[in-house]
C-alpha cells in the first residue's frame, strides 16, 4: 500500500530532505515544457489565469468562493511535478512555511528559502526565472521578493481565532484576507518595484509561494479537523477546478489525495514479519 | 446580482507620501473618510457581531493593507492600530499588478448570455469583511454616530501601477448579526 506524503514544517526539514527538495526545484526550473516550474507558475496568473481567488459566479453557482479547493488542487499538481524531478529517497512533499510562528517573527522569511547560494550553486528555493514572452510587455528575469518587518507577520492567536470560526464561508473569507496580506508582506518592495509575491500576475514564480499556500492549506486541513472534512458549501461540491479536472468534492480529504500534514514525522521502526494474530 | 462597476472613494485627503509607518518602504495612498454617519440608533438593541463589509473593491492594481478606523477621521498611516484609536482591523487586497494582457484583456464584461459556463471576470470588484464588533459596540457606547476612515498602505506593486490613487470600492454596509 502506497503511504501517505507528509507535508512538513519547512524548519523541521533534515540536511537530506531540503537537498531532495532543491534538486526537485531547481531541474523543474530547467524544464520549459509542461512538466516545468514555469509551466506551473504560469497556470496561476500571466500567462493563464487560471487562479480562483475571492467570490466569482459560474454558471448556476453564484458567488462560489473556489479559493482554498483550487489552491488545493494546484499545490497537488504542482507537488507531483517537483517529486518527478527529485530523487525517489528521501520522500519529501512541498514545506509549509509556519509564518505565525516565533521563528518566523524573528527571520521572516525562512533561511531555506533566503538564502542566495547554497554550496556555491544558486539556491533554487531563493528565485526562479520568470519566461513569459506573451506578456505585455514580454517578462524574463529572475523574481525579485523584498520581505517586510517580521514584527507584522499574523500572530498564533489570529490563526487560533480563524480555526475557531465555524461557518465555511466565514472561514475561508478570513483566511483569504490574511493570504492577501502575506502576499503583500513577502512581496514588499525596494522603494521603486514591488517583488513577486505581491502580484497575483508573478506570484507563483517567487518559491516561497508554494509554502506559503502549503500553510494555508494545512490551515484548512486543521480547521477540518475541528469543524468536520465535509463542512464545505454543498453547491460548490459538483464544481471543477479547472484545468486540473478534479471537483471540489474530490479535494475535501487530504488523506483521500496521499497526503497529510505533520509538525514532526519519525518512523520508529519497521515491522518485517506480519505479526500473526490467532 | 453581479456587483456594480466600482466607483472612486469619494474623498481623498492626502497625496501619495513615501511611508511614514513602521515598515518604512510601504507607500500610503488617498485615505478614504465616510462622506456621511450612521446613527447609532439605528443599530440593533442587541447584536453579537458587527461587520463593516466593503462592496465592490478593486484589485486590478497594487496590494495593500486597508486600515479601518472607526469615529476616527483625522486617522493616517502614523495613527497607532489600537482600538483606543478606533481601529477595527484591517483588509488585504493582493493586487493583479496592472494589466499584462492584450488591449481590452482586463475590461470586465458580463457573461455573453445565460449560457456562458465561463466563470465571471476575475477582475470582478470583490467584498471584503472587517469584524468590528468592538469598536463599534464601544463607538455605540460613548456618541451618537458613527464614521469609517481606511488608510491604504500599499506593501507592493509593479511598474505598471499607481500607488497613490489604490483603493477603490463602491460602498460599505455595517451588518449585525444575533
Amino acid at each position: 500500500m502506497a503511504s501517505l506524503t507528509v507535508r512538513k514544517n519547512v524548519d523541521n526539514l533534515d540536511a537530506s530532505e531540503l537537498k531532495a527538495l532543491r534538486a526537485g526545484y531547481a531541474k523543474a526550473q530547467t524544464i520549459m515544457d509542461n512538466r516545468g516550474y514555469n509551466h506551473y507558475a504560469g497556470l496561476h496568473g500571466i500567462p493563464n489565469w487560471y487562479c480562483w481567488h475571492h467570490s466569482h459566479v459560474q454558471g448556476s453557482n453564484v458567488n462560489a468562493n473556489l479559493f482554498l479547493p483550487w489552491h488545493r488542487a494546484y499545490l497537488l499538481y504542482f507537488e507531483k511535478a517537483i517529486r518527478d524531478q527529485s530523487p525517489a529517497i528521501p520522500k519529501v512533499g512541498l514545506p509549509w512555511w509556519n509564518w505565525s510562528s516565533a521563528q518566523s517573527h524573528i527571520t521572516g522569511v525562512p533561511t531555506a528559502f533566503s538564502t542566495a547560494t547554497v554550496g556555491g550553486q544558486p539556491n533554487p528555493l531563493y528565485r526562479a526565472k520568470i519566461v513569459a514572452p506573451t506578456a505585455t510587455p514580454p517578462i524574463n528575469r529572475m523574481t525579485r521578493r523584498f520581505p517586510g518587518n517580521p514584527a507584522a507577520l499574523p500572530t498564533a492567536t489570529q490563526v487560533n481565532n480563524l480555526l475557531n470560526l465555524n461557518q465555511f464561508t466565514d472561514f475561508t473569507n478570513q483566511l483569504e484576507n490574511i493570504h492577501d496580506g502575506i502576499h503583500g508582506w513577502t512581496g514588499g518592495n525596494n522603494g521603486t518595484v514591488g517583488g513577486d509575491m505581491g502580484s497575483v500576475a508573478t506570484a507563483a514564480w517567487d518559491p516561497i509561494f508554494w509554502s506559503h499556500h502549503c500553510m494555508i492549506d494545512r490551515l484548512w486541513y486543521l480547521w477540518q479537523l475541528r469543524h468536520g472534512v465535509n463542512n464545505i458549501t454543498p453547491s460548490l461540491l459538483p464544481m471543477v477546478l479547472t484545468p486540473f479536472g478534479l471537483k471540489v468534492q474530490d479535494v475535501l480529504s487530504t488523506n483521500a489525495l496521499g497526503y497529510t500534514y505533520a509538525v514532526s514525522f519519525i518512523q520508529i521502526g519497521r515491522v518485517l514479519t506480519t505479526p500473526v494474530i490467532s | 446580482m453581479a456587483p456594480k462597476k466600482a466607483k472612486k472613494a469619494t474623498k481623498a485627503t492626502k497625496k501619495t507620501v513615501q511611508a511614514t509607518t513602521a515598515d518604512n518602504a510601504y507607500r500610503v495612498a488617498k485615505i478614504y473618510k465616510s462622506p456621511k454617519t450612521v446613527g447609532v440608533e439605528t443599530l440593533p438593541s442587541e447584536y453579537v457581531r458587527a461587520d463593516l463589509e466593503f462592496i465592490g473593491v478593486e484589485h486590478a492594481g497594487a496590494s495593500y493593507e486597508a486600515r479601518v478606523y472607526v469615529n476616527n477621521p483625522s486617522a493616517d498611516a502614523n495613527t497607532q492600530p489600537t482600538a483606543g484609536n478606533g481601529y477595527a482591523g484591517s483588509f488585504y487586497v493582493f493586487g493583479h499588478g496592472g494589466c499584462f494582457g492584450d488591449a481590452g484583456h482586463c475590461d470586465i464584461h458580463a457573461p455573453r448570455d445565460q449560457f456562458d459556463p465561463r466563470r465571471s471576470h476575475p477582475l470582478e470588484p470583490i467584498k471584503k469583511i472587517v469584524d468590528a464588533t468592538d469598536v463599534i459596540k464601544s463607538a455605540a457606547s460613548t456618541g451618537s454616530s458613527i464614521n469609517v476612515t481606511v488608510v491604504p498602505v500599499v506593501t507592493s506593486w509593479t511598474e505598471l501601477v499607481d500607488t497613490d490613487d489604490v483603493l477603490k470600492f463602491d460602498h460599505i454596509n455595517l451588518v449585525t448579526y444575533y
